[in-house]
C-alpha cells in the first residue's frame, strides 16, 4: 500500500511518539497539570514547554495558545465563542460572518447553527482556482459584520487565500479574523507578529502530531474575547475547560517543533513530489488540475486532479493499492460529490473523478513513479472499457 | 472491510471484483462483422452506461461483448452477461432477470440499480434481434 493522504492525516512521528510515552506511563509524570504537587508541577512544566513549541511555529506568545481536541473544536470555539462574547444571539442584535463556500465542514456547519439562531452568514464563491480574494472578502463586509472565517489553506485542492493582505484591512475595519490553518502549519511559514489574524486553528494530526490534540491562537494584542464553549474548572484561560491531556499536548508540542525545524527541507520535499507526480500525469489526455498551479499559492503538499471520462467509483476501486482521497460520492458519508470542487465549477461527474493526492516526509520519488504508472494505466483502462465517446 | 492481497481494498464481492479486474469479453467486434446485434443502456440517476454486443449464427449467439462506463459492479454485470450469453439459445437469454444477476454476482440492494442495467441492456439487445428478423 502507497500512503498518498498526508493531508487526511499523517502518523505520529517517532521522536514525537518518543516524547509522549513518558506521559502514559506510571512513573510519576502522570500528574494532572492543574494540581499543586509534585507530580503536577511536572506535567504542568511539560504543556508549558509544549504550549511554547506550539507558538514558536506561528510567531505567536505562549499566553495566546489555548489547548483544544483538535481544529475542529477550535474553529468552533472560535467561531461560536467570538459571536457569544458579543452578546450573540441574547441581546437580539443583528450579527453578520462572512466565510467561504469552500471551507471545511465544521466551519460551515457551525455557521450554519449559529444561522438557526439568527446570524447571518454570507458564504462567498471563491473564483477558479478556489481563492477568496480580500477585494471579494471586503466587498461582502456590512456594518453588522462581526467576524470573518477563512481557511489559508484548502485542504481539497491546496488553494492558498492571502491572508497577510487581507489581515490588515479587516483590522482596520474593526472586523475580527478566524484563521482555519489546519492545513497550513508547517505547509507555510506562519508569522503571526506581523500578520493581524485574531484567531487561528491548529490540529497535530496533520503535522505528524497525535490525534485528538488541537488549538487555537486568541491574540492578546489587541485582545481577541471568546465565550467558552466548555464549562468547568476554569481551565486554559476559563476558555476551555477540562483537564489536559498532557501526553498529548506534549506529541502537539514537539510534532510542532519539528515541522519549525524541518521547514524548508520538508516543503522542498512535498514540493519535488507534488511537481513530479504532475509532470507524469499530465500526459494524461483531458486532466485538469483543480485548485492554483503557480508555486507560491499553491500548498506544496497536495495535487487535486480530475480525471473526465473514467467514472469515480471504478476509478477508486482500481487505484486499491494507493490511499488517496477521492471526490467521489461514494468516499463520503454524505453520498454527494465534493463541495469543494463543484464550487469551483465542476460538474458532479466530473468531481467524482477526482483524486487528492497528498505527500509526506516518508513518500519517495519511487512511489511516486509507481504512483503514475499506476494511474495512467487505470485511468487508459477504463476509458478503453467505458461506450463514451472520448475525452481528451 | 479489510484490505485484500488483490487490491480489492473496498471489499467487492468477490465476483464482482473477478470480473471488474480482469473484465472478461470487453470490446467491441470489428466493424462489419456478421450476425452482431449491439445495444445500450443507461441508468440516468447513477450516470451509467452499458453496450452490449452478441454475435449470432442464426438463433444461437456464439460470441458476446461489452463496454461499460459505471462502478465496478456495472462493469461486472457486462462482462457476466457477454460470458454468459455465449453459446446459449435467444429463448434463454429472454429469461434472464435482474434477480439473477444480483444473485449471480452478490449485487447488494444499494447496487440494485446495476443488475437492471444488465436486463436493460440484454432487453435492448434481444429487441433489436427481433426487428432483424422480422
Amino acid at each position: 500500500m502507497i500512503y498518498l493522504d498526508y493531508a487526511a492525516t499523517t502518523p505520529i512521528d517517532e521522536a514525537v511518539f518518543d516524547a509522549m510515552l513518558p506521559y502514559l506511563k506510571p512513573d510519576g509524570l502522570h500528574g494532572n497539570p492543574a494540581s499543586t504537587h509534585g507530580p503536577g508541577f511536572k506535567a504542568r512544566a511539560a504543556v508549558e514547554t509544549a504550549r511554547q513549541q506550539v507558538a514558536a511555529l506561528i510567531g505567536a506568545e505562549a499566553s495566546e495558545i489555548i489547548w483544544t481536541s483538535g481544529a475542529t473544536e477550535s474553529n468552533n470555539l472560535a467561531i461560536k465563542g467570538a459571536l457569544e462574547f458579543r452578546g450573540f444571539p441574547k441581546n437580539g442584535k443583528p450579527v453578520h460572518i462572512v466565510t467561504s463556500k469552500t471551507e471545511h465542514k465544521c466551519v460551515l456547519d457551525t455557521c450554519r447553527q449559529l444561522e438557526t439562531l439568527g446570524a447571518r452568514v454570507s458564504y462567498l464563491k471563491p473564483d477558479g482556482q478556489g481563492r477568496m480574494t480580500p477585494e471579494a472578502v471586503l466587498a461582502a463586509i456590512t456594518p453588522d459584520t462581526v467576524l470573518v472565517s477563512l481557511m489559508w489553506v484548502n485542504n481539497e485542492i491546496g488553494t492558498v487565500n492571502d491572508i497577510e493582505q487581507l489581515a490588515p484591512r479587516l483590522r482596520e475595519r474593526g472586523v475580527m479574523l478566524h484563521v482555519d490553518a489546519a492545513q497550513a502549519a508547517g505547509k507555510l511559514a506562519i508569522d503571526l507578529k506581523t500578520v493581524a489574524v485574531d484567531l487561528l486553528s491548529l490540529s497535530a494530526h496533520k503535522l505528524y502530531g497525535p490525534k485528538g490534540v488541537g488549538a487555537l491562537y486568541v491574540r492578546r494584542k489587541p485582545r481577541a474575547r471568546l465565550s467558552p464553549q466548555m464549562h468547568g474548572g476554569g481551565h486554559e484561560q476559563g476558555m476551555r475547560s477540562g483537564t489536559l491531556a498532557t501526553h498529548q499536548v506534549v506529541g502537539m508540542g514537539a510534532a510542532c517543533a519539528l515541522a519549525a525545524a524541518r521547514f524548508d527541507a520538508d516543503v522542498a520535499h512535498w514540493r519535488g513530489l507534488r511537481d513530479a507526480l504532475w509532470a507524469r500525469l499530465q500526459t494524461i489526455p483531458g486532466v485538469l488540475r483543480n485548485g492554483p498551479t503557480d508555486g507560491d499559492r499553491a500548498a506544496p503538499h497536495l495535487l487535486n486532479l480530475s480525471f473526465p471520462g473514467v467514472e469515480g467509483e471504478s476509478l477508486r476501486a482500481s487505484l486499491g493499492g494507493i490511499a488517496v482521497s477521492s471526490g467521489s460520492a461514494c468516499s463520503s458519508a454524505t453520498a454527494e460529490p465534493s463541495y469543494v470542487l463543484r464550487a469551483l465549477g465542476r460538474d458532479d461527474e466530473t468531481a467524482n473523478a477526482s483524486l487528492r493526492f497528498s505527500f509526506g516526509r516518508r513518500t519517495t520519488a519511487a512511489e511516486i513513479e509507481q504512483v503514475a504508472d499506476t494511474v495512467i494505466a487505470q485511468v487508459a483502462w477504463l476509458r478503453e472499457l467505458s461506450p463514451l465517446p472520448r475525452n481528451g | 472491510m479489510t484490505e485484500t492481497d488483490d487490491g480489492n481494498a473496498f471489499g467487492y464481492a468477490p465476483e464482482i471484483w473477478r470480473l471488474f479486474r480482469n473484465a472478461p469479453n470487453a470490446g467491441a467486434f470489428p466493424d462489419g462483422t456478421p450476425g452482431v446485434v449491439s445495444a445500450e443502456a443507461g441508468t440516468p440517476a447513477a450516470r451509467s452506461v452499458l453496450r452490449l454486443a452478441l454475435r449470432f449464427d442464426g438463433a444461437r449467439v456464439i460470441d458476446g461483448r461489452f463496454q461499460a462506463y459505471g462502478c465496478p459492479a456495472s462493469i461486472a454485470v457486462g462482462a457476466w452477461i457477454a460470458g454468459w450469453a455465449s453459446g446459449r439459445h435467444v429463448d434463454d437469454l429472454r429469461l434472464l432477470k435482474a434477480a439473477h444477476l444480483r444473485e449471480a454476482l452478490e449485487i447488494p440492494e444499494d447496487r440494485a440499480h446495476c443488475a437492471l442495467l444488465g436486463e436493460d441492456a440484454l432487453r435492448a439487445v434481444l429487441s433489436r434481434y427481433q426487428e432483424h428478423q422480422a
